[in-house]
C-alpha cells in the first residue's frame, strides 16, 4: 500500500438521497475488487458514507431512491448466506433492481465458462456485479469482460474486501475516538485459507493498528515472509502459534472459521486439537483487555473456533457486524455507482 | 537498423524453397563450433554455406555485436505441438512455422499428445505432418517413459529408439517413483538415449498454482513450492550416481529447471562427474512471480517489494492467466540463479517449453487455466533482454540455443555437424537485428498459441531469416 496521507483532507461525504451521479464526491474507483488498491481517504469515504446508509437504515422506512432502475446482479458461484443476502439486502435498500444467481463451480471442462457467464448477465442488464468465486482473482478476470462495476464479494484466499471494510467500521465505531491507532487486533485460527484475514491485513494496518496473526504453524505459512517483507509496502504485522503471546492485552480479537477439509489435507490433527489450542473460550479471553471486543465474519463453528458463551457475550459484536454488513455494502454500491461506466 | 546497416541479400523464395544465393555483408558472426565472433560475411549459394569471411575488427568500423547478427540456427529441446488431439492449440505446421519465426531450426517435440508418443505410428504421423508442411524445421520428437504416460510401466522404448525418438520424457509430469526412473534410465542409456526427467514430486503440488512465496501469499494462490523441484531432482541424481555403475551409458537430462537448490544440486551432481544435463527456459531466465501480481519489470530489476511502490510496479491486472505455467514463475532469486546456471554451464541449455493452449483453455480463472506459454517466438527476444541487461555474454547465449542442446541430444543429433557455420555444410542459421524491435501481438505469432504473457511487450532482436537445411524457413515480412 502506498504511503498514506492522514492529512485532514475534506471529504465530502454524498448525500445519499439522490442519484450517485449526482454527487461531487472524488471516488474514483469503477470496480471493488480489493482493497489494497484503496488510498486512506477512499477509506475515510466509505465510512463517512457508511454513516450516511447507518442513517437510512434508521429511519421507519429503510429505503432510498438512489440506485432505482439500476440493475445489481449477485452472482455466487459458492455458497453463502450471509454475504449474499446483506448484498441484496443493501441493493435493495437504495431501491436496485436484484438478480440472484447461484451458479455451480466453474469448470473449464462443464458448463459455460465464467467470461461468457459475465457476457450473458450484461446482455440480461446487469450493471453492476457483485461476484463471489472460489477461485482467487475471479473477480478481476469478470472485471476484465464486464462493462459496468464488479464488486468482489469474496474470491478464494485472496480477498474480501467488503467484510474487511466493515470489520473497520465496526471497530471505528467502538473505539475511543474512532482511532485504530496502536490497539491491538488479533486475527485468530485458519489465515491460510483466509479471505477476511487478507483484507483485513491491508485495511487494519492502514488504520494504524497493532494487527497479530495467530493459529497453529500449518495454517500460517507464508505469513511470517509476508510480514517482513510487507514492511516496505506499509502493511507491518506480528505472527504467532501462541495463543497467549497473542491474547495479552488484546483490544480486539477477530476467529476465523475452521473448515473441516483442513483436517483431510493433513493440516490439523483434529478440530478436538484444534478446539482445545487455539478454541476462543471465556478463559483465554481474559487475557485480552476487560472491555476488548469478540469478532467473527460467520458462519461460526461453535465450540470449535469460539465458545458459544464468548460468541454471545457482552463483548461480542458479531450480530454488529452482520448489521454494519449492510450499510457498508449500500455506501459500496452507492459510491461504485456514482462513477460512469466505460 | 543499425547506422551502418548490414546489408542482406534476401533469397525471396517460398518458404521451403533450397536458398539459391544469399549474401549477408556486414554482420556480426558469432560461431559457436569454433568459438569464434566478430564482423563477416556469408554467402549461401544452392542451400549450401559457400563462405564464411572474417573481417578484421580493426578494419572495419561500424560493426558489432549490437546490430544484425548471424548465427547457428536455434535449437530447442522442448516444445509441445499438440498435434494429434489438440489441433486447436497448435498443429506440427503451426507450430514449425513458429519455429522458423523464433530463429529455430531443429525443435524436440514432446509426446503428451493424445494419444501420447508411446509408440511408433505416432511418431509417423508427426513425421509426415512435417514433411506435409513444407517446412524445412526438422521435428524430432521425444517418446514417452511409460505406457500411455500414465507412470506405471515401461512404454516400448526399444522399438520406439528405433524409429527414431532422441530420447524420453513423460514431460508434463514427472516419472513418479524412483524404481521407474531407475528402469528408464538404465534401458534408455543402454539404447544410448537420455531420460529427460520433468523434475516435479505430485504430491507438493496438488493443486498448486503459483510459486510458494510472498506473492502467492498476499495473492491466496496455492503455493507450489521449491522443494517439489528439488525433491525429485535430488532423487533422480541418487538413482543416476547408482544406475552408471551398472550402465556407463545411462544419460540423465533435467529440463526447465526453475529453482536455486535445483539446479545447486546438479553443480554438485556435476562436479562429481554424473552425467547429467539440465535445460532452463527463457521466461525462467526474465520473468519473475511478482508478475502475477500486476508487475512487469524484468527479473533482474525486481529488487524491491512491488506492493512497496505501487504506482510505479504494478501496472497490469494480477492474476494474468497467461502466466500460469509449469514449474511456476520463480522468485526473482530463483531467475537470477537460473541465469547463473547458465553462465557457469550448470545449465546446458536455454530450452523453451513451448506449450501453446487454445484461448478457452486460458481465457479463465487463474486457478483453472492450463499451464503453459507460448514460447518459441519470444525465447530470442528475452534471452536477449538478459544479454542487454550485461547479464550473459551474446557468445553464451547463442551457445545454449544450438551447441549446448546438440550436445544435450548426443547420438539423437545423429551424425550432422554440430551447430556453426561451417563451409560446405548446408546453411543451417538464423539471421536477427538486435537494433530492431518487435511487438508481440496475437496476430505476430505464428503459433496458435497465443498465450504469452509479453503481449503487447515490445521485444529487441528482430528474427529477419531463418534458414534449416539450406531451405528457407523463415523470412521477415514474407
Amino acid at each position: 500500500m502506498t504511503v498514506i496521507d492522514r492529512a485532514d483532507t475534506a471529504i465530502e461525504v454524498p448525500i445519499v438521497d439522490s442519484p450517485p451521479d449526482e454527487q461531487p464526491v472524488a471516488w474514483n474507483h469503477r470496480h471493488l475488487l480489493d482493497v489494497d488498491v484503496l488510498s486512506w481517504a477512499d477509506i475515510e469515504l466509505v465510512m463517512h458514507t457508511t454513516d450516511a446508509m447507518r442513517e437510512v437504515l434508521a429511519r421507519p422506512i429503510a429505503k432510498v431512491p438512489a440506485l432505482r432502475g439500476r440493475n445489481v446482479t449477485i452472482l455466487f458461484y459458492e455458497a453463502s448466506t450471509r454475504t449474499r443476502v446483506s448484498f441484496e439486502v443493501a441493493a435493495k435498500n437504495l431501491s436496485a433492481d436484484v438478480v440472484n444467481i447461484a451458479a455451480a463451480t466453474s469448470s473449464v471442462t462443464k458448463g459455460e465458462s465464467l467470461i461468457d457467464t459475465v457476457r450473458t448477465v450484461e446482455a440480461l442488464g446487469a450493471q453492476m456485479l457483485v461476484i463471489r468465486h472460489p477461485a482467487s482473482g475471479a473477480p478481476y478476470l469478470a472485471a476484465e469482460t464486464f462493462g459496468g462495476s464488479v464488486l468482489n464479494g469474496g474470491d478464494g484466499w485472496h480477498a474480501h474486501p467488503t467484510q474487511a471494510l466493515l470489520d473497520l467500521y465496526t471497530l471505528r465505531s467502538r473505539f475511543a475516538g474512532g482511532s485504530l491507532t496502536g490497539r491491538k487486533i488479533v486475527i485468530l485460527g485458519d489465515v491460510l485459507h483466509s479471505r477476511v484475514a487478507r483484507s483485513n491485513l491491508w485495511t487494519l494496518t492502514a488504520a494504524g493498528a497493532d494487527v497479530w496473526l495467530c493459529g497453529p504453524a500449518t495454517l500460517l505459512r507464508g505469513f511470517e515472509a509476508w510480514a517482513i517483507r510487507g514492511a516496505a509496502a506499509g502493511v507491518r504485522f506480528h505472527v504467532t502459534t501462541s495463543i497467549a503471546e497473542a491474547l495479552r492485552g488484546a483490544d480486539a480479537v477477530m476467529a476465523l472459521r475452521i473448515q473441516k477439509e483442513r483436517m483431510a489435507a493433513g493440516l490439523l490433527p483434529s478440530l478436538r486439537e484444534y478446539a482445545a489450542r487455539y478454541g476462543l473460550t471465556r478463559e483465554r479471553l481474559a487475557l485480552a483487555r476487560p472491555e476488548a471486543f469478540v469478532m467473527h465474519p460467520g458462519p461460526m463453528n461453535e465450540g470449535v473456533e469460539i465458545a458459544p458463551d464468548v460468541a454471545a457475550g457482552s463483548q461480542s459484536l458479531i450480530e454488529e457486524q452482520v448489521r454494519n454488513g449492510v450499510a457498508v455494502r449500500m455506501a459500496l454500491l452507492y459510491l461504485l455507482a456514482g462513477v460512469r461506466p466505460r | 537498423m543499425t547506422g551502418s546497416a548490414a546489408a542482406i541479400g534476401i533469397a525471396e523464395g517460398e518458404i521451403g524453397a533450397v536458398v539459391a544465393d544469399l549474401e549477408i555483408s556486414r554482420a556480426w558472426l558469432v560461431d559457436p563450433a569454433t568459438r569464434r565472433e566478430g564482423p563477416g560475411e556469408i554467402v549461401v549459394s544452392d542451400g549450401v554455406l559457400e563462405a564464411v569471411t572474417w573481417l578484421d575488427a580493426d578494419e572495419v568500423s561500424g560493426i558489432d555485436e549490437r546490430g544484425v547478427v548471424v548465427a547457428p540456427g536455434f535449437v530447442d529441446l522442448h516444445a509441445h505441438f499438440r498435434e494429434p488431439g489438440n489441433e486447436d492449440a497448435e498443429t506440427i505446421e503451426t507450430g514449425l512455422a513458429a519455429a522458423g519465426h523464433g530463429g529455430f531450426t531443429t525443435v524436440c517435440l514432446m509426446p503428451n499428445t493424445t494419444p501420447p508418443l508411446d509408440d511408433p505410428t505416432v511418431l509417423a504421423r508427426i513425421r509426415a505432418a512435417a514433411l506435409a508442411s513444407g517446412s524445412p524445421v526438422r521435428a524430432l520428437a521425444f517418446g514417452a517413459v511409460t505406457a500411455g504416460r500414465n507412470g506405471e510401466a515401461l512404454a516400448a522404448l526399444g522399438e520406439l529408439a528405433d524409429a527414431g525418438v532422441v530420447g524420453f520424457s513423460d514431460d508434463g509430469a514427472g516419472v513418479p517413483s524412483a524404481s521407474l526412473v531407475r528402469n528408464a534410465l538404465a534401458y534408455a542409456g543402454a539404447l544410448g538415449l537420455p531420460l529427460v526427467d520433468h523434475a516435479e514430486d505430485a504430491a507438493q503440488t496438488a493443486g498448486a498454482e503459483a510459486n510458494d512465496g510472498y506473492v502467492a501469499t498476499v495473492l491466496g494462490l496455492r503455493g507450489w513450492p521449491a522443494a517439489a523441484e528439488e525433491t525429485a531432482v535430488a532423487r533422480d541424481l541418487a538413482v543416476l550416481a547408482e544406475v552408471v555403475r551398472d550402465v556407463p551409458a545411462a544419460r540423465l537430462h533435467l529440463t526447465h529447471l526453475s529453482t536455486a537448490g535445483a539446479l545447486d544440486l546438479v553443480r554438485r551432481a556435476k562436479a562429481a562427474g554424473l552425467p547429467v544435463t539440465c535445460d532452463v527456459t527463457p521466461h525462467h531466465l526474465a520473468l519473475s512471480d511478482e508478475w502475477l501480481a500486476g508487475a512487469r519489470r524484468w527479473a533482474w530489476d525486481a529488487d524491491a517489494n512491488p506492493w512497496a511502490d505501487r504506482e510505479a510496479t504494478i501496472v497490469a491486472a494480477p492474476y494474468a492467466s497467461s502466466l500460469r505455467v509449469n514449474p511456476p514463475l520463480r522468485s526473482p532469486a530463483d531467475a537470477a540463479a537460473c541465469r547463473e546456471a547458465l553462465l557457469d554451464g550448470t545449465a546446458d541449455a536455454i530450452a523453451t517449453d513451448h506449450a501453446p493452449h487454445a484461448a478457452v483453455d486460458k481465457d479463465v480463472e487463474f486457478g483453472l487455466a492450463a499451464n503453459g506459454i507460448s514460447g518459441l517466438e519470444t525465447a530470442l527476444g528475452l534471452v536477449l533482454a538478459v544479454v542487454d541487461a550485461g547479464l550473459l555474454p551474446l557468445t553464451r547465449a547463442i551457445e545454449a540455443l544450438t551447441a549446448g542442446p546438440a550436445r544435450v541430444l548426443g547420438t539423437g543429433w545423429g551424425d550432422r555437424p554440430s551447430p556453426g557455420l561451417v563451409e560446405g555444410a548446408p546453411a543451417d542459421l538464423v539471421v536477427f537485428d538486435r537494433a530492431e524491435s518487435w511487438t508481440v501481438t496475437p496476430d505476430a505469432l505464428a503459433s496458435r498459441g497465443k498465450n504469452s504473457p509479453l503481449l503487447g511487450r515490445e521485444l529487441a532482436g528482430r528474427v529477419l531469416l531463418t534458414v534449416a537445411a539450406g531451405r528457407l524457413a523463415f523470412e521477415a515480412g514474407s
